[in-house]
C-alpha cells in the first residue's frame, strides 16, 4: 500500500474516529473533538490528493468491503486534483466548525455525526474505480449532506422544505446516473472504470450519447447547473454555513469531477454535439446565475447563485475542451481543460471564504439579509477584510484568484477561434460574450455584497451589535484567504499537477500533458498576476500618498451635504435592493421582477388612505415555469391514483395477482 | 445631420452685442470665465426667482456670459441669496454656504434679502441675507430686472 492508499485509509480512520466521538463524547467539548478529528481527515486526504498530483498512482481492490462486488479504489492525477481541493477545504472548514459550533450555535448528535461521513465521502467519490463503488460513495454523500441541511430544522420552517427540495433533486440525480452507469455498465461488459474504458469505444453511438446526456444532467443537478439548480439557492442558505462551505466549494465540484470522469476518460471524447449541450447549459447557467445572484438580497443565497455561475463557467469550459478534443486539438483541448479545472480550485478557495464569513455575519449577527446588514467594518474587522478578499476572487479582477482562471479560460476561447468549422466559430464567439458578461455582472453582485452588506452605517439594531466571531473561526477564514491570496498571485504553482490531471483523461496522455505544461509555464511569466497585483497596490498607494501631500494644506473636514435639512440617518443609505434596481430593470425581460402594492382606506371612505404596503421580490423564473407545473402534475398524478387504495385487502391481493400474471405472459413472449 | 451641421454654418450666431461689462475689475480672478450658481431661497415671495429664471432664460441667456445653475452647494462657487432669510431658513443658509468649496461668493439677490425689504420686521423673519452669511454683492430691486442680476453675474465671471 503506498502513500496514497495510506492516506486514505488515514481519512477513512479519521472519519471513523469523529463519528464515534460525535456519539460518544459529551456534548460540552463534541465540536471539538468532532472537529479536530475531521480536520485530521482532511489533512490525510490532502496529502493523498498531493502524492497522486506530484505523478503517483493508486489502484486496489477490496473484495470484502461491499457486497457482490467488492470495492474497487484507483486514484489518479485528475482524482488527485480533486480529493486535494476537497481535503485541504475539509480540513480548514472543520476547524472554522469548532469555533461555529460554540456558544449553542452547536450541531446535535445526528449533525455532528454526519459531518465526518459527509467528508470522507467526498474524498472518496473521486477514488472509486467500479460503478458500484462510485454510486455507493456518491450516495452516502448525499444522505449525510442531507441529514447535514436538516440539522436546524427545529428553528426554522424553510429548512424543512428545503431539505425537501434537495432531497428530491439529489435523489432524482442519483437515479439518472445510476440508470446511465448501469446501462454502461451492463453494455460495456464489466462495471470496473478498466473495463468500461476498453470496452466504451464498441458501443453504438446512440447509447453512449444517451449515457452522457443523462450523467450530465445528473452530475449537473449536483453542480446545480440551470435548469437543475433549484435546490441550490435554497439548501445553501438553510444549512449551517460549514455545511454550505463544503457543499459550495467541495461537493459541487464533483459533479464536474463526473462529467469529466464519465465524458472524457470512460466514454473517450465522444461527438460534438455532447460538448456543445455541455457549453449551452453552461453559458445560460453563467448567466442566469450571476444574474440572479445580482438582485438576491439574502447574503448566502446570492452565494449560492454565484456557485451556479462559476460552475457553469467550468462545465462552458468543459464542454469547449470536448469540443477542441472532437476536432483534433488536444493541446488546445488540454489547456482549456486545465484553465476549468483550475476554475475548480480557485472557486474551491473563494466560496468556502465567502462562505465563512457569511456564516461569521450570520452568527454576529443573527441576519442574513443584506437590506438589513451594513456597519460590520469596526465591529467584524477581520470578516470584513476576508470577506473582501473572497469578493475581489469571485469578481474576477485582478489580485483575486477567480481573475486567473477566468482569465486562461478566455484566452483558451479567443485561440479556439482559430479552430475551422462553421459551429466552432458560432458557438465559441457566443461563450466569450457569455463569461465576458457573467464576469461583469459578478463584480456588480460583490460590490454590493461587500458594500451594502459590511460598509457605511448598520441598518438593524441587529447589526449594530455584532461581535467578532471567535479565533477559531477567524483563523480558519484567515487560512482560507490566505491561500486564495496565493492562487491569485502565484497561479503558476499548480501548473505541473493541473498538466498531470488533464494528462490523466487526454487521448495523447503524457504528450499533451507536457505540451500544456509548457503553454502553463509561458503563461505564468507572460501575464504574472503578481507584478499586475504589486503594480497594482504601489499604484494606489503612491497616488494616495502624493495626494495626501500635495493638498495637506488645503484640506478642511465638513460635514457630508444634506441638502441643509438635518443629519442623514442610516435609512438613507444605499440598499442593496436600491443598488441592484438599475440592473433589474435593465434585465427586465428576464427576470420578470413582480411587485405588489396593497392599498387599504379606513373604514369611513375608500378615498382616504390608511396604509399602503409594497412588496417587491424577483422569483426564479425558471423555477416558476419549469418546476411549479410539474409539481402540480405530480400533485394531481397523486390525487387521482388516491382511489386505486381504497384499504380493501382483496383489492390489494387482485393488484398482485394480476401484476404477477402480466409479468410472466411479458418474460414468456420476450423469451 | 448635415443639414444641421450646415444650418449651423449658414446662421452662425444671432444673439445681440453684449452690453458692455459692468464694475470693470472681477471681485475673485480665481472665478473668471465659469461660474457655477445655486440659488437659495431664504423665504422669498418668489418675485425674485421668477426673475432669476428670465435671466437664465433664451432672452438675457446669464450662460453666454458664463454663468450656469447648478444642483448642489458642492458644485457652486456662487450662491445666489434670495428673500429676507426666516428662522426655518437660517441653519440651513449657513450650512448650505458651509458646504460650498472655496473660493465662493455670496450675491444677495433683491431688496428683501439686502434689508428684509416687505418683510422688515415680521415674526418669522430673523434678519437680512448679510445678518447670516458675509455678502459679496447685492442686486437691489423689488424684484430686480434680469439685466441687473445678469450684470451682477458678469462682475463675477468677468466676460
Amino acid at each position: 500500500m503506498n502513500l496514497i492508499g495510506s492516506a486514505l485509509a488515514g481519512a477513512a480512520g479519521c472519519a471513523g474516529a469523529a463519528m464515534t466521538a460525535a456519539v460518544a463524547v459529551p456534548a460540552r467539548t463534541r465540536a471539538a473533538a468532532v472537529g479536530v478529528l475531521t480536520t485530521a481527515a482532511g489533512v490525510c486526504g490532502a496529502v493523498g490528493g498531493a502524492a497522486a498530483l506530484s505523478g503517483r498512482t493508486f489502484s486496489a481492490h477490496l473484495p470484502d468491503l461491499l457486497p457482490l462486488a467488492g470495492m474497487y479504489l484507483g486514484v489518479d492525477a485528475l482524482s488527485g486534483l480533486f480529493i486535494a481541493v476537497a481535503g485541504v477545504v475539509i480540513a480548514i472548514v472543520a476547524g472554522y466548525g469548532i469555533g461555529y459550533g460554540s456558544h449553542g450555535h452547536g450541531p446535535g448528535r445526528a449533525a455532528s455525526c454526519a459531518l465526518p461521513v459527509f467528508g470522507a465521502a467526498m474524498l472518496l467519490v473521486p477514488a472509486a474505480a467500479s460503478v458500484s463503488t462510485f454510486l455507493f460513495f456518491w450516495e452516502l454523500m448525499a444522505v449525510a449532506s442531507l441529514l447535514l441541511v436538516l440539522s436546524e430544522h427545529e428553528k426554522r420552517d424553510s429548512v424543512r422544505e428545503a431539505g425537501l427540495w434537495y432531497a428530491v433533486m439529489t435523489q432524482l440525480g442519483f437515479v439518472l446516473i445510476l440508470l446511465a452507469l448501469a446501462w454502461l455498465a451492463a453494455a460495456s461488459g464489466g462495471e470496473t472504470f478498466a473495463e468500461i474504458r476498453a470496452g466504451a469505444p464498441r458501443l453504438s453511438p446512440l447509447l453512449r450519447g444517451t449515457v452522457f446526456v443523462l450523467t450530465l444532467a445528473g452530475f449537473g443537478s449536483k453542480s446545480g447547473i440551470v435548469p437543475l439548480h433549484a435546490w441550490l439557492p435554497r439548501a445553501h442558505p438553510e444549512a449551517p454555513s460549514p455545511v454550505s462551505a463544503l457543499m459550495s466549494a467541495v461537493m459541487v465540484n464533483l459533479g464536474v469531477y463526473g462529467i469529466v470522469r464519465v465524458g472524457m476518460d470512460l466514454l473517450g471524447g465522444g461527438s460534438r454535439w455532447w460538448w456543445l449541450l455541455a457549453m449551452a447549459a453552461g453559458a445560460v447557467s453563467a448567466v442566469f446565475g450571476i444574474l440572479q445572484a445580482s438582485v438576491a438580497g439574502d447574503l448566502k443565497r446570492l452565494l449560492a447563485y454565484s456557485t451556479t455561475e462559476n460552475m457553469g463557467l467550468v462545465l462552458l469550459g468543459l464542454g469547449a475542451a470536448g469540443l477542441f478534443r472532437t476536432s483534433h486539438q488536444p493541446v488546445l483541448a488540454g489547456i482549456t481543460l486545465a484553465a476549468a479545472l483550475l476554475h475548480v480550485v480557485t472557486h474551491s478557495a473563494f466560496k468556502a471564504l465567502l462562505f465563512c464569513s457569511a456564516g461569521s455575519v450570520l452568527r454576529a449577527t443573527g441576519v442574513r439579509d443584506l437590506d438589513a446588514l451594513g456597519g460590520l467594518r469596526s465591529a467584524l474587522p477581520v470578516t470584513t477584510a476576508v470577506f473582501a478578499v473572497g469578493a475581489l476572487g469571485a469578481a474576477a479582477l485582478p489580485g483575486g484568484a477567480g481573475f486567473v482562471s477566468e482569465w486562461l479560460l478566455l484566452q483558451s476561447l479567443i485561440h479556439g477561434l482559430a479552430v475551422p468549422g462553421i459551429v466552432v466559430s458560432v458557438a465559441l464567439p457566443i461563450a466569450v460574450a457569455a463569461v465576458a458578461l457573467s464576469a461583469g455582472l459578478a463584480v456588480a453582485t460583490f460590490v454590493k455584497a461587500l458594500g451594502t452588506g459590511f460598509l457605511a452605517r448598520p441598518r438593524s439594531d441587529s447589526a449594530a451589535r455584532a461581535v467578532e466571531s471567535p479565533p477559531a473561526m477567524t483563523v480558519a477564514m484567515v487560512l482560507l484567504a490566505a491561500g486564495s491570496t496565493v492562487l491569485a498571485v502565484v497561479p503558476g504553482l499548480l501548473g505541473s499537477a493541473l498538466s498531470r490531471a488533464v494528462g490523466a483523461v487526454s487521448p495523447g496522455g503524457a504528450a499533451v500533458s507536457d505540451a500544456v505544461a509548457r503553454r502553463l509555464a509561458v503563461l505564468g511569466s507572460t501575464m504574472s498576476p503578481l507584478v499586475v497585483v504589486a503594480g497594482t497596490v504601489a499604484g494606489t498607494a503612491l497616488v494616495a500618498t502624493v495626494l495626501r501631500l500635495v493638498t495637506a494644506s488645503r484640506r478642511r473636514a465638513v460635514p457630508l451635504w444634506d441638502c441643509g435639512a438635518g443629519p442623514p440617518s442610516a435609512r438613507m443609505q444605499y440598499t442593496a435592493t436600491s443598488f441592484a434596481e438599475p440592473l433589474q430593470r435593465v434585465f427586465d425581460d428576464v427576470l420578470a421582477p413582480e411587485s405588489d402594492v396593497d392599498v387599504t382606506p379606513v373604514v369611513e371612505s375608500e378615498y382616504l388612505v390608511r396604509s399602503v404596503s409594497y412588496r417587491r421580490m424577483v422569483p426564479d423564473r425558471i423555477e416558476h415555469r419549469l418546476y411549479t407545473p410539474v409539481i402540480a402534475a405530480v400533485r394531481w398524478v397523486g390525487g387521482a391514483a388516491r382511489g386505486l387504495a381504497n384499504g380493501s385487502v382483496h383489492r390489494y391481493l387482485g393488484y398482485a395477482f394480476s401484476s404477477l400474471v402480466v409479468l410472466l405472459v411479458a418474460l414468456a413472449a420476450i423469451r | 445631420m448635415r443639414a444641421l451641421l450646415s444650418k449651423i454654418l449658414r446662421v452662425g450666431r444671432v444673439a445681440e452685442p453684449a452690453p458692455p461689462l459692468p464694475g470693470g475689475v472681477p471681485l475673485r480672478r480665481e472665478l473668471t470665465g465659469s461660474v457655477q450658481v445655486r440659488c437659495v431661497d431664504a423665504g422669498s415671495c418668489n418675485g425674485c426667482e421668477i426673475e432669476i429664471g428670465q435671466a437664465f432664460g433664451p432672452v438675457y441667456d446669464a450662460d453666454r456670459y458664463g454663468a450656469r445653475l447648478v444642483a448642489s452647494p458642492r458644485h457652486a462657487d456662487v450662491l445666489a441669496v434670495t428673500g429676507p432669510v426666516t428662522r426655518n431658513m437660517a441653519t440651513a443658509l449657513r450650512r448650505t454656504l458651509n458646504a460650498t468649496p472655496e473660493p465662493r461668493l455670496v450675491v444677495a439677490v433683491g431688496d428683501c434679502a439686502i434689508d428684509c425689504g416687505e418683510f422688515a420686521g415680521g415674526p418669522g423673519v430673523q434678519g437680512p441675507v448679510d445678518s447670516v452669511v458675509p455678502v459679496d454683492i447685492a442686486v437691489p430691486g423689488c424684484p430686480p430686472a434680469p439685466e441687473a442680476i445678469v450684470a451682477a453675474l458678469r462682475r463675477v465671471t468677468g466676460r
